[in-house]
């Protein structure tokens, strides 16, 4: 089901990602070997994503969005917490300005993200920079920083990006859509979006190898938990701009680099 | 809900996606950033992880629950665990899962 799942964007959506740039200066890598290493190296956290996008196909349609509403919502927005933040408001038709902001501060650590990764990305057109932006999550970062830090000279990162993230999205589609149409028959008390928090965990307990990482990373938790309550999850900004003040203080007192 | 309210939801929500995850990319070399600062981001990542995750396993129905009745933040431990031992997130994942169905059986919730 897998293979099946992945083959045909590989073929239908990157036909020109794939071809862009086939140097093989690099010995035995090719785009396509690229390209589906980012779909091995993602394939590891499927249980998470596969679960966190049926809960949110069901919260989708439990909150009254009717199937039509929250098939397009999962296809056009591709945000999993933005999405659940933004049903409680659109339940009680907040102010239309209020749900976008709060997408918007849901999805702002993308920004910090994308700091992180644009020279990867500068020498694309526009158009594929909007869709890699439209494909980020925070699974496929995490493998790609890691990645790119352990082999700086790994030839078709756009390719191996790509990869991962567009059997990322693949999966959660397809789970958001089982979710959607089964809504009624998947008990909420099964607690399944648990299983996507767990994958953050997973994805957390590696970068915490250094100091100033654990100490961001306490104070990033403290702060969310003491800003949970206040409004727009502003809270999460917050608590990343505490956490990495701590962090980079943390740095500069022990002289790391 | 009524539609066209939903209608222009749904479009505020993706137009907040490509805003916020696009548009540095579409910016490119155009944007610079302070050394000091993109430096700091480095940890950026890890904070955010922790915040997004750290309020789901300690609240509980809005309550922030640290007791032994919480089996989310236990199965969060535990989770952490096997990943550190053995690098696996399927393990993770599963183990942490079943820590929580089983501590839910256990408290008869």
């Amino acid at each position: 089901m897998h293979s099946k799942c992945v083959r045909w964007p590989i073929s239908k959506i990157t036909p020109s990602i794939l071809s862009e740039s086939i140097t093989n200066d690099a010995g035995a890598v090719t785009p396509r070997d690229a390209f589906l290493r980012g779909v091995r190296e993602l394939m590891p956290a499927w249980p998470g994503i596969f679960a966190w996008g049926l809960v949110t196909g069901v919260a989708m349609v439990k909150s009254g969005l009717s199937v039509t509403e929250a098939t397009v919502l999962s296809l056009m927005a591709y945000a999993g917490s933005a999405q659940l933040a933004a049903l409680p408001l659109m339940a009680t038709f907040a102010p239309l300005w209020l749900v976008t902001l709060t997408a918007v501060t849901v999805n702002l650590r993308f920004v910090v993200y994308s700091v992180l990764t644009r020279k990867h990305f500068a020498h694309l057109g526009v158009q594929q920079r909007l869709w890699l932006g439209y494909l980020v999550g925070d699974i496929m970062f995490a493998r790609f920083t890691a990645m790119v830090e352990r082999e700086p000279d790994y030839p078709h990162r756009v390719q191996y990006y790509f990869g991962g993230a567009i059997a990322n999205w693949v999966l959660w589609q397809i789970s958001s859509l089982i979710g959607i149409f089964a809504a009624t028959t998947i008990p909420t008390a099964w607690g399944l979006e648990l299983a996507g928090t767990l994958t953050l965990v997973a994805l957390l307990v590696p970068l915490c190898a250094s100091r100033p990482v654990l100490a961001g990373v306490l104070v990033a938790s403290v702060v969310s938990v003491l800003a949970h309550d206040i409004p727009m999850r502003l809270g999460l900004l917050l608590a990343i701009a505490f956490g990495v003040l701590a962090a980079f203080a943390v740095e500069r007192a022990r002289g790391e680099s | 809900m009524t539609e066209p309210y939903v209608w222009w939801a749904i479009l505020g929500i993706t137009f907040a996606t490509f805003l916020s995850r696009s548009s540095l990319h579409v910016l490119g070399h155009r944007l610079q950033v302070p050394h000091t600062l993109e430096s700091a981001l480095r940890y950026a990542p890890a904070c955010a992880l922790a915040a997004i995750l750290v309020p789901d396993l300690v609240f509980v129905g809005g309550h922030l629950d640290l007791s032994f009745g919480n089996p989310r933040w236990l199965a969060g431990i535990v989770s952490a665990g096997i990943f550190a031992a053995n690098r696996s997130m399927i393990a993770s994942i599963s183990g942490g899962m079943a820590v929580f169905w089983l501590l839910r059986a256990v408290h008869g919730g």
